[in-house]
């Protein structure tokens, strides 16, 4: 009877690690979006780590997104809000914050360099103010939908 | 001769000046061919981009952005090609509603369903998201749990028609994203919602 329960948990352990590998594409709690679309190398730099993007893989606030030449992605936002990098690019996702629940709002991104398009989610409807997009010379407080933006590096 | 050199100073700023990376801004039509407004700072002064193709250049923090000019479509299909190239296709939203104050959805959204299956389908869909909402009828503790109620709801609906619940992401918003905004405590059908978006 032991060997039983100890062969069965043996075998739950040994399937939990593969059903955490087959939930690649659910966003896990405390993400704030992922990587939607994707060409070439796309990478992410994480509290001083880099990892290596794919189609799917969550975001953090914090997350600094860089392409590679060739390369490129568009990124989707729990609220909808979506930034498309061109090649060469460096996207910084400052500060975000999405809970309409508490009615807390933050969506601070900075264009460091490179080509860029914004197209609005619902934390811009929503809170307006909270959305504060900049490029190293400007800031800009857009009022709806859809920006393209150049930044030569 | 000091006269000379102070000229070839001068035309090596102004070269200088002219290859300070410019950053444009330009405000384009969005997927529903809405324009909308944006206002672009630098700490010298502020200009506003509110028509198609409107574009503003920036060559410093302290310098006022340039007034506005419409931005050459040639200009925009070779400087972001690669960006539009990549960009997720418009998302797809179905709204379904509910019976005051329950998990039961009303008839007409009950036969949506089976077009969110077919979009999820079409799409290949990468991500579902299922957001529940309520009205701000009653306590907004109470509107959280129903909120959440109703977007788990939808979720085993659709996982019980086949979606693979490792796309649907599942978000409650209690009574704090109204689709028509009320004042506290108002019974407002549009509001006890769970909207689909698939991506």
């Amino acid at each position: 009877m032991k060997t039983l329960i100890f062969l069965s948990l043996f075998l739950i352990m040994s399937v939990l690690p593969v059903y955490a590998f087959s939930d690649a594409y659910a966003l896990p709690s405390g993400s704030i979006g992922y990587v939607h679309t994707m060409k070439g190398a796309v990478s992410i730099l994480r509290k001083g780590n880099v990892v290596q993007a794919a189609v799917g893989t969550p975001l953090y606030s914090g997350d600094l997104v860089r392409t590679e030449k060739p390369g490129a992605a568009g990124i989707v936002l729990i609220d909808n809000t979506t930034f498309s990098l061109g090649p060469n690019s460096e996207l910084a996702l400052t500060d975000y914050v999405f809970n309409p629940k508490e009615g807390q709002f933050s969506l601070v991104a900075k264009m460091a360099k490179g080509t860029f398009s914004y197209l609005s989610g619902l934390i811009e409807k929503l809170a307006p103010n909270s959305v504060k997009l900049g490029t190293p010379d400007a800031t800009i407080a857009i009022r709806g939908t859809k920006l393209l933006i150049v930044v030569p590096g | 001769m000091r006269y000379i050199t102070g000229l070839l100073l001068f035309c090596i700023l102004l070269v200088l000046l002219g290859c300070a990376p410019q950053n444009r801004i330009i405000l384009v039509p969005d997927p529903d061919g809405h324009v909308g407004k944006a206002e672009v700072a630098t700490r010298a002064g502020t200009e506003v981009l509110d028509k198609e193709d409107a574009m503003t250049t920036v060559s410093s923090p302290s310098a006022k952005p340039t007034q506005v000019v419409k931005a050459d479509p040639a200009f925009i299909s070779k400087t972001f090609s690669e960006v539009l190239a990549v960009e997720p296709k418009p998302l797809v939203k179905f709204i379904l509603y509910f019976e005051k104050g329950t998990t039961n959805l009303l008839p007409e959204s009950v036969a949506q369903i089976d077009k969110i299956l077919d979009v999820i389908k079409e799409r290949n869909a990468l991500n579902i998201a299922v957001e529940g909402n309520t009205d701000s009828s009653g306590s907004a503790a109470l509107n959280d749990k129903l909120a959440a109620d109703r977007a788990d709801m939808v979720r085993d609906l659709l996982v019980s028609k086949g979606v693979n619940t490792d796309l649907i992401s599942v978000y409650s918003y209690g009574q704090g994203n109204p689709l028509v905004p009320t004042p506290d405590n108002v019974s407002e059908p549009r509001n006890r919602r769970v909207e689909v978006i698939i991506h």
